[in-house]
């Protein structure tokens, strides 16, 4: 370790200003700060700091991430046989996802040095975790150059371009799947998408409940063998990591424990959706439309809708940033997404949509809440 | 009148508080002072090198208030003048004589200080040099002895780490805190603002009279004089003054009156976990740190601070502890790299997050150097500064329109109720690294120059 550490403090003059490797000098930080935590002293009060910093909130995030990860490679398995052990089933998750996983954060890594190279500054952590995410919410039968693509798209176009994290108004993962979603349909929807053998077609359950006219979406996944306790624990055809609430709540609770996120947002998006949910349950009578009937309990354990609520909508840069407009933003989503889910036949994953549409609304949403507070001070003065 | 609880905020449990004792008060030999310590004003010297000053005589002057002078806090010879860039006056130092010459100065009986008019009052407390104590917000600085305050605030509490206990303080020299708060309010058409923590039990704090009592509970900064304004008097424009005294200052003030002595002492705390000794300690005013420090062991590699570990300066052995300040903290520089920090389990890293494991075995007092523990990078909103922020303000918000320049926001936001040393804990809990104090600082230069 005094090697590592003698090693990196001779190469450090290489990379300073006026030198020919100058340009290349935030990759050296990288390692540099990957390996040790920086040895800065603050210049000024207050003298101390806490020890938080952005990698360290980011590998929080990982780490959060890592039970849908590890139940995810078993489901790929799982999906395609059920019969096998669990480490087979997981061996074989691990084949499909693996290569997923090395193009998502080479291509997106490599975007991130470019546009840190090129801008002069540091490497971004926060490719930590969108890296992560893209494996995650595609389908197991993704092409890996669909998966170079999106990331591309996400990075460069949903993050770079408004000037790196911090600056992104949507989440950089959810652009890449919002693209694969409009570019190339038929590999990210359908019935064939979910499972890796050839020719074999699973329906999700979301897909399940929607295919049917004057009757119930629950009566539909009935017929279909999906009951609540499977969607829950997760066995079930889906996109890698998004299948298994339980291993997601598993992750909620360790952002939650450690403040990463917005206990607001994750709050409103339930409240918006139990709250829409049951407002569609009274209608479900009067209508031919099975998802009307879809109780808030089921809304929870299908699709991204867990997923999202916990890994995309909290995403703090692309949320709204006050705290109540942390409550709006998560109310919106939550209700969006049934709304989308059960009215609209064209999208039965409405999880997705209904992020990206709060996180185009949330400058406004800040806006607002701020307009308003600056009104109270106005009175409060007055 | 008021009880106030604040909710939001940090006590930092630091290594190194100071045992409630007093230590053997420090011999001085050489005093110093430094103009640097008051904001707003531009030093005229009154003095040059060899002179002999007794203890009160006018050492410089405000350029723009003439008759606002510093009094020296010593009676000997001027030993040194030094004089920085753009001949700006850095400090001034005097070496004491053992006798020690006072000016006379005149001292009132209780009937007399009734009397005084809000006028004498100002010019007895300019030409001795007292005035000094006073200062005003918005911008901290010495306040304008013309302008008008609302109110006077006088917070008789600490919640920054290692401050002294107020009660503590005054209880030694609660003579002259009375007289004090009865000349103060002579200067105020408003009220004199007392507050204190809920514990208090001092008589000579809880049965004040001529002022108006609130008491504050809750985590720092609960103490600090800018959240005690926000929340009883709060400043609304720029020409909204009010001014606060410290209580030490206050019992001054009072004995000048009362006594005609000029103030020579205070009683500080020394923390930290860089020194052995950690106590409290009646010093010269103006005393050198390392006057201070002599019965100390001071480790290697420390930072000196002046103040408190959040809010405080950086200074050395051969300077003066702050004029405004009443602790001196010492802690360990912060060099120190660790392997692979951003994924260790960090069984002592100290943060208000809960991303370390030692954040769910319950905060123990913990060793905190000057590392920044990380990286400057851009804000990601995670709401750790807004839950240390006991005001209602929007912190990411004014945050950006200072960043901006904008003005017409800033003063929406509440630019004129903030201080730096409010905005303390923010920085510290930033996960960005924000220098968020320093920000605050040029949004205020930058309003107090334009607006």
């Amino acid at each position: 370790m005094k090697m590592l550490r003698n090693f990196l403090d001779r190469m450090h003059p290489k990379f300073k200003n006026g030198t020919k490797l100058e340009k290349y000098y935030p990759l050296f930080e990288m390692a540099d700060t990957f390996m040790f935590t920086p040895d800065d002293v603050t210049k000024s009060g207050p003298h101390v700091r806490d020890a938080v910093d952005l990698k360290r909130a980011m590998i929080v995030v990982v780490l959060a991430l890592l039970p849908t990860f590890f139940f995810g490679l078993f489901n790929i398995g799982y999906q395609e046989d059920a019969t096998r052990t669990i480490l087979q089933n997981f061996m074989v998750g691990l084949k499909i996802t693996l290569p997923i996983l090395i193009v998502a954060y080479g291509v997106g890594g490599f975007w991130e040095v470019v546009f840190a190279i090129v801008r002069k500054h540091e490497i971004n952590e926060g490719f930590l975790v969108t890296g992560f995410l893209i494996p995650l919410i595609v389908p197991p039968t993704i092409p890996l150059w669909m998966v170079a693509v999106a990331t591309s798209f996400g990075v460069v176009i949903g993050k770079e371009i408004f000037g790196g994290t911090g600056f992104n108004i949507f989440n950089p993962a959810l652009v890449a799947r919002a693209f694969l979603f409009f570019a190339y349909p038929g590999a990210i929807s359908g019935d064939s998408v979910w499972t890796v053998v050839d020719g074999v077609s699973k329906a999700t359950p979301l897909a399940v409940a929607a295919s049917g006219v004057n009757t119930s979406a629950i009566d539909l996944l009935v017929r279909s063998n999906f009951s609540w306790l499977d969607m829950f624990y997760g066995f079930i055809p889906g996109s890698i990591g998004e299948t298994s609430t339980l291993a997601i709540l598993i992750g909620a609770v360790i952002l939650l424990v450690t403040r990463i996120a917005s206990w607001r947002i994750i709050t409103g998006v339930m409240i918006g959706m139990v709250g829409i949910a049951l407002l569609t349950n009274l209608l479900a009578a009067a209508s031919s439309n099975p998802m009307l009937a879809l109780t808030p309990h089921y809304h929870l354990v299908m699709g991204g809708f867990a997923f999202g609520m916990v890994f995309m909508a909290t995403d703090p840069v692309s949320a709204a940033q006050s705290n109540a407009g942390r409550w709006i933003y998560g109310i919106m989503i939550g209700g969006l997404a049934v709304m989308i889910r059960s009215v609209n036949p064209a999208f039965p994953e409405g999880m997705m949509l209904a992020i990206l549409l709060g996180n185009a609304f949330s400058p406004m949403i800040d806006y607002m809440v701020l307009r308003r507070h600056i009104k109270r001070r106005q009175q409060r003065h007055a | 009148m008021g009880d106030f609880c604040i909710k939001k905020g940090h006590d930092l449990k630091l290594i190194g508080k100071p045992e409630k004792s007093m230590g053997d008060a420090p011999v001085s030999e050489v005093l110093n002072i430094s103009p640097a310590d008051f904001k707003g004003i531009v030093p005229k010297l009154l003095v040059k090198e060899g002179d002999i000053v007794k203890t009160g005589t006018p050492l410089f002057r405000s350029k723009f208030y003439p008759d606002m002078v510093y009094g020296s806090p010593g009676s000997g010879t001027v030993s040194q003048i030094r004089i920085g860039e753009r001949r700006k006056l850095q400090d001034i130092s005097i070496q004491l004589s053992s006798a020690d010459e006072s000016l006379p100065l005149q001292a009132y009986t209780a009937a007399q200080i009734g009397k005084l008019s809000a006028g004498d009052i100002k010019s007895h407390m300019l030409k001795t040099g007292l005035w000094f104590m006073v200062r005003q917000r918005p911008f901290s600085k010495v306040a304008n002895p013309d302008s008008a305050p609302k109110s006077i605030f006088i917070s008789a509490m600490g919640t920054a780490p290692f401050s002294p206990d107020a009660e503590f303080v005054l209880e030694k020299n609660s003579g002259g805190f009375q007289t004090g708060l009865s000349i103060l309010k002579k200067l105020t058409s408003g009220s004199v603002n007392l507050v204190m923590g809920k514990g208090t039990k001092l008589p000579a704090l809880t049965n004040a009279k001529d002022v108006t009592i609130h008491r504050f509970s809750g985590p720092h900064p609960a103490g600090n004089v800018g959240i005690h304004i926000h929340h009883i008097d709060p400043i609304k424009n720029k020409d909204d003054i009010v001014w606060y005294v410290d209580p030490q200052d206050v019992a001054a003030i009072g004995d000048l009156f009362n006594t005609g002595n000029f103030p020579k002492y205070k009683v500080i705390t020394v923390g930290g976990s860089g020194v052995t000794n950690r106590h409290y300690l009646k010093i010269r005013r103006g005393a050198l740190v390392k006057d201070i420090l002599k019965s100390n062991q001071v480790a290697d590699d420390v930072r000196i601070i002046s103040g408190d570990v959040l809010s405080g300066v950086k200074t050395k052995p051969d300077r003066a502890i702050g004029y405004y300040h009443n602790m001196l903290s010492v802690i360990p520089e912060g060099r120190k790299r660790y392997f692979l920090g951003w994924i260790m389990p960090g069984l002592k890293r100290y943060s208000l997050s809960g991303s370390f494991l030692s954040g769910l075995m319950g905060k123990q007092e913990t060793e905190m150097t000057t590392a920044v523990n990380g990286s400057l990078r851009a804000i990601i909103p995670f709401g750790q500064v807004e839950s240390v922020l006991p005001m209602d303000i929007m912190p990411t918000f004014l945050l950006k329109s200072i960043l901006a320049r904008d003005i017409e926001e800033m003063e929406k936001l509440g630019i004129y109720e903030c201080d730096p040393e409010d905005f303390s804990l923010c920085a510290f809990s930033d996960v960005s690294k924000m220098e968020i104090t320093e920000i605050i600082r040029e949004g205020l230069e930058f309003m107090e120059a334009e607006g």
